[in-house]
């Protein structure tokens, strides 16, 4: 499955990662669009930053899922054919169990629409995932496992 | 005599997790599940969002329904176990059903527990755990009601939010001094309390009811220590719950309140597990078994019971007393112990603007404890912490703050958890951005 690496020695802490990944999770998948005229969807990375060190951070997509073992309502499952940890909205009904346990911080609430979560999907409609493909130092990498 | 390779007893968290372990071990074995309620797996938490309209009964379903035959488990619902025998592996339903099982899955739950209060068998009251009980509260406020909530711990705050968006009047009392007195601190209490007075949902804390007066069918009248009279339509009693081991006790497993597990989920007994709201399993906060009666840690629990019948080796990580929960509009997050039994500990807390409050507990150098409310984003990094016994010395002035994260942990470790951590990247294909 694919996997996303942060490399800090090059992350200049840009957040051109946020930006694409909320484009590439809006609506209309068009930038000016997704910030001024839509519901923002919410960030499914976030760069961390302090002082000189940052790095961009989304769902690990643990093999050991705390987040699907804790889930109240099933919605949180691991895509069969990808090995993804996805979120099915429907099911979703935003009681926030998942952040709770979430050991990287990479579940977030997101109530643009209706009260659910938000996590990486590892964009399945991309072949690239946004974040990896709009970094501009290869800050982050895919691998597949 | 039906035989099969895995019974199991009950249907909520621990049983279904358990199931999906078993199967993706052992793809042959028979698998047969009893469970006395008629409903197919439902998240039993759920309860308070379809009374208070949050989501449809389709939403209840913690599975699909075609759940029990995709994964080929036999699902005999409505179908209650009255007694096992562990030494000739036979269970025996309420029909009279004998069953032979190799393994057997003691996943029994908890029950509504109360100490006896005068006039209480008078009234038709409600209890509110199961899917069962939502339904009667839903016939039942179909017109407005006045509503009486007698605790104000986790079920009985959810029962009163539920009442409240049905258009009861309700009134909740608690012979603690607070409400959520176990699970949130003094703190977190007050805002909560201060979100229902808001709604107008009244609360009487540091008061108990000293019996009660049947008005005929569920009405009824409550008369407080304080001699103070209260007339309601609806009476839910949510003091406490306790684990449900009647089964386990009548086959002479040892329970101590709570079915005793080893780390295996094993029981005393050869060949019986148990797992869930009814078992006592290791507590890694308070470093010995407890009773943690909550979902995540059933599911965890029934996971691992599931992989150990299967004949793995796998000893159970240990949990913690963690919670999510919101009440209206409200998100309280808590990991661990939130109030402190003596001096021994150090408290940090941070307050913010209107709900965000934040609070870590630690035990020397070790965080055994976390509460948040509000902006809760980020919480499980501080509960993996907790889950970790992690030694958080050289960044504790950052736990409470809003950008708190892997930034703060040193780079080795932040190395271990953010890549090392996740299985087979070493030697992986590497595909690299184009670049903006």
């Amino acid at each position: 499955m694919i996997r996303i690496i942060p490399r800090e020695e090059f992350c200049i802490g840009c957040r051109l990662c946020e930006i694409h990944c909320i484009v590439q999770h809006s609506k209309s998948k068009d930038i000016i669009k997704a910030f001024k005229r839509e519901r923002r969807p919410v960030k499914r990375v976030e760069v961390e930053e302090e002082g000189h060190v940052s790095f961009a951070l989304q769902c690990r997509h643990c093999d050991e899922a705390p987040c699907i073992t804790a889930c109240l309502s099933g919605a949180m499952q691991r895509d069969p054919d990808t090995g993804a940890v996805v979120n099915d909205r429907e099911r979703c009904v935003g009681c926030w169990t998942c952040i709770l346990v979430c050991p990287y911080g990479a579940v977030r609430r997101d109530e643009a629409e209706k009260r659910v979560v938000g996590k990486c999907d590892l964009c399945p409609d991309l072949e690239i995932p946004a974040c990896v493909a709009n970094c501009p130092n290869e800050a982050l990498i895919m691998v597949e496992d | 005599m039906d035989a099969y390779d895995y019974a199991i007893v009950g249907n909520s968290a621990a049983a279904i997790n358990a199931c999906d372990a078993l199967r993706s071990r052992d793809p042959g074995g028979s698998i047969a599940l009893f469970c006395e309620e008629k409903h197919r797996c439902y998240s039993r938490p759920l309860i308070s969002y379809l009374v208070a309209g949050e989501i449809n009964t389709q939403g209840m379903y913690y599975r699909p329904s075609n759940y029990y035959r995709s994964i080929n488990v036999e699902f005999h619902k409505g179908t209650r176990v009255d007694s096992i025998d562990p030494a000739k592996k036979i269970l025996t339903t309420a029909g009279g059903g004998k069953i032979k099982w190799r393994k057997l899955l003691l996943a029994t739950g908890f029950t509504p527990f109360f100490p006896p209060v005068e006039g209480l068998e008078e009234i038709d009251y409600l209890t509110f755990i199961s899917w069962d009980d939502a339904k009667r509260m839903l016939s039942l406020t179909s017109r407005p009601v006045n509503a009486l909530v007698v605790g104000a711990g986790l079920i009985g705050m959810k029962a009163a939010e539920a009442l409240h968006a049905r258009g009861a009047v309700v009134t909740v009392v608690e012979k603690m001094e607070r409400v959520l007195p176990q699970a949130l601190d003094e703190r977190a209490s007050g805002l909560v309390a201060d979100r229902c007075g808001g709604m107008d949902i009244q609360i009487i804390a540091g008061e108990s009811v000293s019996r009660l007066q049947s008005r005929g069918g569920n009405k009824g009248r409550a008369v407080l220590e304080n001699g103070s009279e209260i007339d309601f339509d609806l009476l839910v009693m949510a003091v406490g719950v306790r684990p449900r081991t009647e089964l386990a006790e009548a086959a002479g497993l040892p329970c101590a309140g709570g079915i005793q597990v080893d780390q295996y989920q094993r029981t005393a007994v050869a060949d019986i597990y148990a797992a869930g709201d009814a078992v006592r399993a290791m507590d890694v906060v308070i470093g010995e078994p407890a009773v943690n009666a909550l979902w995540p840690v059933a599911a965890l629990q029934g996971k691992y019971a599931g992989r150990n019948m299967a004949g793995e080796e796998i000893p159970y990580p240990g949990c913690n007393s963690m919670n999510s929960v919101e009440f209206f509009g409200l998100p309280v997050l808590s990991a661990g112990i939130v109030n402190p039994p003596d001096d021994g500990y150090e408290v940090i807390t941070r307050l913010g603007e209107g709900g965000d409050y934040r609070k870590a507990v630690l035990r020397g150098d070790v965080i055994v404890g976390m509460l948040m409310t509000g902006k809760i984003e980020r919480a499980g990094i501080l509960t993996s912490l907790i889950q970790e016994r992690a030694n958080v010395r050289r960044i504790k002035n950052f736990l409470l703050e809003e950008g708190f994260g892997h930034i703060n942990f040193p780079r080795s470790v932040r190395r271990d958890r953010i890549v090392d951590a996740v299985a087979g990247l070493r030697g992986a294909e590497v595909t690299r951005g184009q670049g903006g």
